[in-house]
């Protein structure tokens, strides 16, 4: 992960220069008129009265304020005790940067730095001090590793009000874990009419994205606790399935208004499969996100990387990426393939994964992208509920709040998926 | 015809997700005997002999003929899954 307290290199740093001109935000973009002259301001140019809405450096020179009303968004010649007088609400008012390209000889020093570094990391110097020690995440009594990482143990958001349907093995729909639970379970198996789990990987991965908040036993284990839970059992008690089962899944998943659809299933093919990808597409359109497994066709102990299979490698499915408990790549984790589509977007935790098991397992510790995927299609509905987000929103949100990691984003995309916090989703 | 019995999905493309029946239709003339039609998506699958693809994908409103894809988990007792 990247540490903010390593301390970077200042003879890098450039003293920070402002203009002592302002840069006021406002609350809101509408085309309410300001009243400049309350904060004393006059010779205000509003750029929609330029050709093209272009200013120039010099009207920004010497105007008494700018204002951007696309951005709603004002330059202002004042100090901002002046510009407080503004009878209009204001989100922020900044002092105005002097931007810098970077100096030549900066550049030059950064380079040698970078190779110094580089060149301390392969020694094993660790170039100038030790790398940061990464955080290594524990299964408690109170909850399992994955869940903590993810910080859903800390979220305020449940996923109440959202529907997640998990595209499965199916789930026992007799376990005390979900007693009481609002669950919608189908089976689109041939000759199968039950979604009652007869394999077990369902049920894990039904207890990873929904399960309780505080389980009759154990730890907690699951990440949207009050989502509304739709099992659609595509493959059989014999965890094999093929399209025209998971594609049925999918079209009642959209039907229902499903937010998210997990699916902890693929094909090792390195080319995008064409009926998923138009699926995937227009269940986005729908507010459907799809989430898929990148795969664990990579084996890194023997230098083998994988490739992300289908459904996960078209452009528009979610890929996940499986973590270890110290947040590096699970050894089984898919890499990214070299085309559109084909990258792992975001990682979740995805070795040694406690989670629910047919009863009377009860719980079974397993790996894979099979269990990340589900941490993340939980993670994406408590987003949905703190935001209101569906579709491309909704992924976009996702993989911009993830924990950046070290690890190269062909194997972690955007990095380990978060919960929202307190205050997320406001303004 | 003789040939073996595939399984195939067939995308419709947007210009034709209203008149998707017709598209089922169409296809089943051409051979493919129709699974399911799947009206959230445009999807249509279903069985047909291999060597009918090139009939199906000449139906006006499809974009795409593909043979399914199989997915196969590991049993419940692998550590991997």
């Amino acid at each position: 992960m990247i540490d903010p307290s390593v301390p970077a290199r200042r003879h890098l740093r450039l003293p920070v220069q402002t203009t002592g001109r302002q840069v006021v935000v406002f609350a809101d973009a509408a085309d309410e008129p300001v009243d400049w002259s309350a904060a004393g301001i006059s010779d205000v140019a509003d750029s929609r009265d330029f050709t093209a809405g272009r200013v120039s450096a010099q009207t920004l020179r010497e105007a008494g304020a700018t204002v951007f009303s696309r951005l709603g968004i004002a330059v202002v010649a004042a100090p901002p005790d002046q510009v407080g007088a503004l009878r209009r609400p204001v989100l922020s008012v900044s002092p105005e940067l002097v931007h810098h390209v970077l100096p030549d000889d900066a550049y030059v020093r950064g380079y040698r730095d970078g190779v110094a570094d580089l060149a301390g990391r392969l020694v094993g110097t660790g170039g100038d001090g030790a790398a940061p020690a990464p955080p290594v995440f524990e299964d408690t009594a109170a909850a399992t590793w994955g869940v903590q990482a993810v910080q859903a143990t800390t979220s305020p958001f449940t996923g109440r009000g959202i529907r997640v349907a998990v595209l499965d093995t199916g789930l026992d729909l007799a376990h005390p874990d979900f007693a009481g639970r609002q669950v919608t379970a189908e089976s689109f198996v041939e000759g199968v009419t039950s979604a009652q789990d007869g394999h077990g990987h369902g049920t894990h991965c039904t207890g990873t994205a929904c399960g309780p908040r505080v389980p009759p036993a154990g730890p907690r284990y699951g990440v949207a606790s009050k989502a509304e839970v739709y099992v659609g059992k595509v493959l059989s008690d014999e965890g094999s399935g093929d399209d025209g089962g998971i594609l049925a899944g999918i079209d009642w998943a959209v039907a229902n208004g499903c937010a998210v659809v997990s699916m902890s299933l693929g094909a090792d093919v390195a080319e995008a499969h064409p009926p998923y990808s138009a699926a995937g597409r227009r269940a986005l359109e729908q507010g459907s996100l799809i989430v898929a497994a990148a795969g664990n066709n990579a084996d890194r102990r023997a230098g083998d990387f994988g490739f992300v299979g289908a459904p996960a490698n078209s452009v528009e499915i979610l890929a996940v990426g499986a973590l270890d408990a110290s947040l590096a790549t699970a050894w089984f984790s898919a890499r990214s393939l070299p085309v559109p589509g084909g990258e792992v977007d975001v990682a979740g935790p995805g070795v040694d994964v406690l989670s629910t098991w047919p009863m009377p397992t009860r719980y079974e510790t397993i790996s894979g992208t099979s269990m990340a995927t589900p941490h993340v299609a939980g993670l994406a509905a408590l987003w949905a509920e703190a935001t209101g987000r569906r579709g491309f929103e909704l992924w976009a949100t996702l993989t911009q709040a993830a924990r950046r990691l070290t690890e190269p984003s062909a194997d972690v995309g955007g990095g380990l998926a978060l919960a929202p916090q307190e205050g997320a989703g406001a303004g | 015809m003789g040939s073996p019995l595939a399984r195939f999905s067939v995308t419709v493309d947007d210009g034709h997700r209203a008149d998707l029946d017709e598209v089922a239709r169409a296809l089943r003339d051409s051979g493919l005997q129709v699974d399911r039609v799947l009206g959230t998506l445009g999807l249509i699958t279903g069985r047909a002999p291999v060597d009918a693809r090139p009939a199906l994908l000449a139906v006006p409103g499809v974009s795409s003929v593909d043979e399914q894809l199989r997915v196969q988990l590991p049993p419940p007792d692998a550590p991997v899954q």
